[in-house]
């Protein structure tokens, strides 16, 4: 199968059988909506639904969505306590800072495009945008686990 | 001859320095207060995380470090990181605990309920300390703060190997959930059935789905206790929602030899609800309180009380509310925050301490009074209590 026609996924078939010139259009819409993809909802319950430990074997579930685009629901907080807008935050899965300090597989680290700053939003949030998976370290310790580059937060 | 023995002096001490320094207790005792500064300090989370781990790694040897970073920057300039991995740590030494216990004690200390956990944890280890640690629990049995109570509690049931679970009953659902999967992670299966109820809790505050949290931590304990005998394959999912708690449910029964209900969804009440507030405090515990259009206030997490404020001051309390003008975040949350969120006019933000502005305190006064003035004294109180700390000065 061509692998344009693989990327179509379930109706592929439908349109290879169609006669070449009505094929065209279709493909390219298909293409079009590929390229810009429709982000695949994630969730903690995912992201964090294992121990995680150095150096561990990530499971499937993570890494199958490794340089994805993605949507993730939680709440925005800052690397450090502070005011001003922010080009980077950490989405986390708990408003209260309370409860304790977030597991690394708690947290996606969301960096906007350059530039472009806000002030972290109150409440739920949606992120969205290409999210990579592994472990990143700095002097000898992973750092993290999860980064994103934040298209939109909503 | 003698040459050679230096040499071989020398040759042994430059490959242990190298080794010797990975062994936390050992380092010199200026590198701690490198190592402390990092771990409250860093920019970076991930570097703070290592060094926190670093510094409990190192038990008593790195106390000296923690302190004198206190007295120079106080005590709230400790992150939770640095409290977490410390309460983590399984040593037993007096001066680790020590600071354990002033931590805990310490009403103004940010993460006294992770200090408190620490405690807790090392609490069946430590026989000759039994009456004392027995007491600090005890005086923490009904904290405002319900991690802290439940930390408290679980200190106590471990301590003396008891089931029941002491002080007053308990009223916030995450308290249930995280008492029932503190015992399970450490050995003791609880009653399992408010971890069933959990998994169907799809309870929502303000737009925060504190049920589907609540659902994640029953279903994480849940699994970490059943193993091999989890339903799920490795990778693999369920149909959906009701499949998998069914198969949960007799995975758990058969392991436990409990008879487990079906939980039935538990929804949110009726609303839609027009607008509410938030407290979350380590200090003085959370306060959940939201209304609808028409003037039904409900109070709780679980909206467990809800009262309807007489028309004429409802309308006059949401002519106020219109006039607050209120954008962005206010001030700089480290710990304690208060949420405030309504529609007409669209009004979402956080406040930190002594950051809400002075029209608004005064405004949420006035709902206390209604309240108080509605039968309802302790609400009023809780409300007019909790928001103490966010009014500007």
């Amino acid at each position: 199968m061509p692998e344009t026609a693989a990327n179509l996924g379930e109706d592929a078939d439908e349109l290879l059988s169609l006669p070449p010139a009505m094929l065209r259009v279709p493909v390219l819409l298909g293409l079009l909506c590929c390229l810009a993809g429709d982000p695949t909802k994630i969730s903690f319950a995912v992201l964090a639904g294992f121990t995680y430990t150095e150096g561990m074997t990530l499971p499937k579930e993570v890494t199958k969505i490794d340089e994805t685009v993605v949507a993730i629901r939680g709440f925005m907080q800052r690397e450090v306590p502070g005011s001003g807008p922010v080009n980077q935050f950490l989405l986390v899965n708990e408003a209260c800072g309370c409860n304790g300090t977030p597991k690394l597989n708690e947290i996606v680290f969301c960096t906007l495009p350059d530039g472009v700053t806000m002030d972290p939003l109150p409440g739920v949030v949606t992120v969205t945008g290409k999210i990579y998976v592994g472990e990143e370290k700095e002097d000898g310790a992973v750092i993290m686990l999860y980064q994103m580059d934040a298209d939109t937060v909503k | 001859m003698t040459g050679v023995k230096h040499l071989r002096i020398l040759l042994l001490v430059a490959i242990a320095s190298p080794l010797l320094a990975f062994l936390p207790g050992l380092q010199d005792p200026g590198e701690w207060a490198k190592d402390v500064e990092k771990a409250c300090t860093s920019q970076r989370y991930g570097l703070r995380l290592a060094a926190a781990r670093k510094v409990a790694a190192g038990g008593a040897a790195a106390v000296p470090a923690i302190r004198e970073f206190m007295q120079k920057n106080g005590p709230n300039a400790v992150t939770a990181a640095l409290v977490e991995a410390i309460a983590d740590q399984t040593t037993l030494e007096a001066v680790v605990l020590e600071l354990l216990i002033a931590w805990a004690k310490n009403p103004d200390f940010y993460w006294r309920a992770q200090a408190m956990r620490g405690i807790a944890q090392r609490a069946p280890k430590l026989p000759g300390f039994a009456k004392e640690l027995r007491a600090i629990f005890a005086s923490y049995h009904d904290d405002p703060a319900w991690l802290m109570r439940t930390f408290a509690r679980f200190g106590s049931m471990v301590l003396d190997g008891v089931a029941t679970v002491p002080g007053s009953p308990e009223t916030d659902p995450r308290a249930v959930v995280k008492l029932a999967t503190l015992l399970l992670a450490q050995g003791t299966v609880p009653p399992l059935q408010p971890l069933f109820e959990a998994l169907a809790d799809e309870r929502t505050f303000l737009g925060d789905p504190w049920g589907q949290r609540n659902a994640q931590a029953a279903h994480q304990a849940l699994k970490s206790w059943l193993g091999d005998a989890h339903p799920l394959p490795e990778g693999g999912s369920f149909a959906d929602k009701q499949t998998a708690i069914d198969r949960l449910l007799a995975a758990a029964s058969a392991k436990s030899g409990q008879q487990l209900r079906t939980p039935a969804p538990a929804l949110d009440p009726p609303g839609p609800f027009a607008g509410g507030i938030e407290i979350l405090s380590c200090k003085s515990g959370d306060l959940f309180v939201r209304w609808t259009e028409d003037g039904v206030v409900h109070a709780g997490l679980d909206a467990a009380l809800s009262v309807r404020l007489p028309a004429d001051a409802w309308a006059r309390l949401s002519q106020q509310r219109a006039q607050q003008h209120l954008e962005g975040n206010l001030g700089v949350v480290i710990c304690d925050a208060m949420r405030l969120s309504w529609v007409e006019p669209k009004v979402h933000v956080k406040v930190a301490p002594a950051s809400l502005p002075a029209a608004t305190a005064n405004w949420l006064l006035d709902l206390s009074q209604a309240l108080d003035i509605a039968g309802q004294p302790r609400l009023a109180a809780a409300l007019s209590t909790g928001l103490k700390q966010f009014a500007a000065p």
